[in-house]
């Protein structure tokens, strides 16, 4: 196996190990006292499970959904319809199927069909609230929570309405919550570093850059949301089945702050956050609620009864955090990345990876094609501003296009439109014979179309290996590949050495050139280069031609160069093509664009006869 | 603002409360109280909470909002009772008048016109005055107006008392519907405005109009055709529709600008 590895094998081992011992410290510490304190411990395990299912989602998408509580309704429902003795069942839900009525499932296969139900709810649900704006899915899934609050309060013959349902068989033990507490934490870090969850972590940091790389945004934040559902399910139907009674507001607004205050507090992006803050909060909610029920503090200070009062502090506690800490106690982070815990030296300093000559994402056998990239008369306006006005293009692989002309010719958005982003008002962009107008970024990029930002547009909270990994992820390359392809890549670009660092610690320059490896990474055969040199010094100009004179080389894509910098130009492009005021005003050779007198007086003036003379 | 505000719904809840602790002044009085009591609120949480979260991003604004919601919803059930309380409201707008044949409540009337009022001068506020001009600027873009000389602490905090009076007239209004007023008051009208604004789409003052009278609408006809059977249901099949909208609009009717990546 190739040595290239996101992080050492002491981190990954921590970070899951630290999250296990404080579920089994809790379980432990629950399981030695009484048995109402067994019944709080156990039921702060199944929040736990409930905030590792918001997690999934919230934590590696960076979305926020205020309906993740209607899953565990739904499963808490339908794990105690399940079990209810049929005397009861028929007594409080007369209008329940007889099979159903009459079935008493034991707990275990009760859990695991209200995990299922409540995932296939989960994908459901999830298929159009999924299509939606990041601004609109937490409000489309609030939405959701209310229907399922709406459904369960007024559905009473099966639901028992608004007064809910009693004597549910209660079976789930401190130690059964623990064990599917830790299983679940264990899953929840598997899809994390999984190759579904780094692509979904890479549209939480850019959506953009996401897509231009492969990655279908709605389809893994769907698969994210539908492991949440079982997940949350679980917690539903182990709750459920400690406290033995149900009503529709169990797992509504209220339950809905609390655990999304456990996420946030404990640092949404990270696992070992999700355990921490569900810890620390369930703590804290406790003594509250002492508190509510009126207590003495320190044998002195009487304090009368006053329900709300746990609330309050709670929601101090969570805009606390806002303000303050907005990344939580774990910083983000899982316990193998905690700085501290590097000081110890109990994980090793990442090794740069070692590359064994993986070139590609892609198979080797996979030829690279004799076609080439055609746009044929793109015209595009903007609010009758016409940007593109009839461009055609033409890059084979292999070659190096160099796309100039002055500010507001229209270069980024001819790229945009080859690219997918932007449709072209009419026109055809054609891949190797193939018209592919009209398809979206993710389809091009698959499609071996790759394209890098002018503004770099990184995933900061990645490292730099995980960056790059991720590209080849996005065109469907499992993870341990997808890390050798990476480490190769950054051979060729000189960046291995940072590896390890995350991608928003690079300078400037770093960024522009980790935003090349990433497209590399998808193995593109057109690589759309937007100003890959702004912010670069001179000898980084020069390092800058050189690595792209062997990337033509060795994967033998061809590049559209875009650049004010005229000397990488003239240097790397034997064609160049001149764009003015969204038209093609010369193509040719880097000497027949200079001696243009059109371009010379168009665009290029002093400054590129300087930069021609030097 | 390009923000949204889960505790708008508070807003709305502690100025009904103002009109339920105030219940002994003349009505008119009561409802000043409520007013001012709206804006105080919403300055108040301008300053300590949303402030210092405004360069942060959409997401944490949102769950600060909802902490805001929370601690407000809170200490009303601490402060009064987690229960309802009645409140009496004015004779006058409870009787009805006959126009056609058809009677309809004075109330009503109140809330058609308020609504046009409402409508219209917010509509003349962000698009016919310099004040407007500037918060569609800040809310564009913070950093730059403040650049370009927009005194955008004042602008925002000027937003958020309009938003609050507006709280303030939503509150009285549900109060003198239904007579009373609980800690949980606000959650559904504000998810009533949200999802209009989400149907509408983001950003477009009449996209939320469009969005809120298809909602009402809907929720009406439900009210009036759907069999008995299922008439409990119909909060959850009103907020089913949003569902169906969003599937063949996504970025909602008249598809705002923002909440689109941009390249």
């Amino acid at each position: 196996m190739n040595g290239a590895r996101f992080r050492p094998r002491s981190s990954v081992a921590i970070s899951l190990l630290v999250p296990l011992v404080l579920i089994a410290i809790v379980t432990l510490v629950g399981a030695s006292g009484t048995p109402s304190f067994q019944g709080t411990v156990t039921l702060i395990l199944c929040n736990l499970i409930v905030v590792l299912g918001l997690q999934v989602f919230v934590g590696n998408s960076g979305v926020y959904s205020f309906g993740q509580l209607g899953f565990a309704t739904a499963g808490a429902y339908i794990a105690a319809l399940l079990t209810l003795p049929p005397a009861f069942a028929l007594l409080q839900t007369p209008g329940l199927p007889h099979f159903i009525a009459d079935a008493q499932l034991g707990p275990l296969p009760a859990t695991l069909i209200a995990a299922a139900i409540a995932g296939l709810l989960a994908v459901v649900v999830g298929l159009p609230l999924m299509r939606t704006s990041t601004l609109a899915i937490p409000i489309s899934t609030f939405a959701f929570l209310v229907v399922v609050y709406n459904v369960a309060a007024n559905w009473d013959r099966v639901t028992g309405g608004s007064s809910g349902l009693v004597s549910i068989p209660t079976t789930t033990s401190v130690e059964s919550a623990g064990l599917w507490a830790a299983a679940a934490a264990v899953l929840v870090i598997a899809f994390k570093w999984s190759a579904s969850g780094y692509r979904l972590q890479a549209t939480r940091e850019d959506e953009v850059a996401a897509r231009s790389i492969g990655i279908g945004v709605m389809r893994e934040r769907l698969i994210a949301f539908g492991i949440s559902g079982v997940l949350c399910g679980i917690g539903g139907a182990l709750a459920v089945h400690q406290s033995g009674v149900l009503n529709p507001t169990t797992f509504y607004f209220g339950a809905t702050v609390t655990t999304m205050t456990m996420l946030v507090v404990g640092g949404a992006r990270s696992v070992l956050g999700a355990v921490v803050g569900a810890i620390a909060i369930a703590t804290v909610n406790e003594m509250l609620r002492g508190l509510e029920n009126g207590a003495d503090l320190f044998g002195a200070i009487s304090v009368g009864a006053a329900p709300g009062l746990a609330a309050i502090g709670l929601g101090l506690i969570l805009l606390a955090t806002m303000i303050a800490m907005p990344h939580g106690l774990s910083g983000g982070r899982e316990a193998g990345e905690l700085p501290w815990i590097r000081r110890l030296g109990l994980t090793a300093t990442v090794p740069p990876p070692r590359t064994s000559g993986v070139a590609t994402g892609r198979s080797t056998a996979d030829p690279v094609g004799k076609g080439t990239l055609r746009a044929e008369g793109i015209s595009l306006s903007f609010s009758g501003l016409r940007v593109l006005r009839g461009v055609d293009l033409e890059l084979a692989p292999g070659e190096a296009l160099g796309l100039i002309g002055p500010n507001g010719a229209g270069k980024t958005t001819l790229v945009n439109v080859l690219s997918g982003f932007q449709a072209p008002d009419s026109g055809v962009v054609a891949l190797d014979g193939v018209d592919v107008t009209g398809r979206t970024p993710t389809r091009l990029a698959r499609d071996g179309l790759g394209r890098t930002f002018q503004a770099s547009l990184p995933f900061p909270h990645l490292t730099v290996l995980e960056s790059v990994a991720v590209g080849a992820m996005g065109i469907g390359v499992g993870r341990r590949r997808a890390a050798a392809v990476a480490a190769d890549v950054l051979s060729r670009l000189n960046l291995l050495e940072q590896a390890a660092l995350p991608a928003g610690s690079l300078t400037p320059a770093g960024q522009r050139l980790l935003g090349v490896a990433r497209a590399l990474a998808t193995h593109p055969r057109y690589l759309l280069l937007d100003e890959p040199a702004a912010g670069l010094n001179e000898v980084e100009c020069g390092e800058l031609v050189e690595i792209l004179r062997d990337v033509i080389k060795d994967f033998g894509c061809g590049i559209l160069l875009i650049e004010h910098e005229m000397s990488i130009v003239m240097e790397l492009c034997p064609r160049i093509q001149v764009l003015d005021d969204g038209m093609t005003l010369c193509e040719g050779t880097p000497e027949e664009v200079q001696a243009d007198s059109a371009v010379v007086e168009a665009y290029l003036g002093s400054a590129f006869l300087a930069a021609a003379d030097a | 603002m390009g923000m949204m505000n889960f505790a708008h719904g508070e807003f709305i809840m502690l100025a009904a409360y103002a009109l339920y602790v105030f219940a002994g002044l003349p009505f008119p009085a009561a409802v000043a109280s409520a007013l001012l009591t709206g804006i105080a609120i919403a300055l108040f949480a301008e300053r300590v909470a949303f402030r210092p979260v405004r360069s942060a991003d959409l997401s944490t604004q949102l769950v600060t909002s909802l902490a805001v919601a929370a601690i407000l919803q809170n200490v009303v059930t601490v402060a009064v009772d987690a229960r309802a309380q009645s409140v009496a409201t004015p004779a006058s707008l409870s009787e009805s008048t006959s126009i056609g044949g058809i009677s309809v409540p004075n109330l009503e009337f109140v809330t058609l016109g308020l609504t046009a009022i409402v409508l219209a001068g917010l509509g003349w506020l962000l698009y016919r005055t310099r004040t407007g001009l500037a918060m569609r600027a800040a809310a564009e873009n913070f950093d730059m107006a403040r650049l370009l000389g927009v005194r955008a602490d004042r602008v925002i905090a000027i937003s958020f008392a309009i938003s609050g009076a507006l709280a303030a007239a939503v509150g009285v209004l549900i109060v003198m519907q239904t007579g009373q007023v609980t800690p949980t008051m606000g959650l559904t009208p504000v998810l009533i405005g949200f999802v209009a604004v989400v149907i509408g789409g983001f950003g477009r003052m009449f996209g939320a109009v469009i969005g809120g009278l298809l909602l009402g609408v809907l929720s009406s006809l439900l009210g009036a055709y759907l069999p008995d059977g299922l008439v409990p249901f119909r909060d959850a099949i009103v907020f089913t529709f949003p569902v169906l909208i969003l599937i063949f609009r996504p970025h909602g009717l008249l598809g705002g600008e923002i909440g689109k990546a941009r390249v």
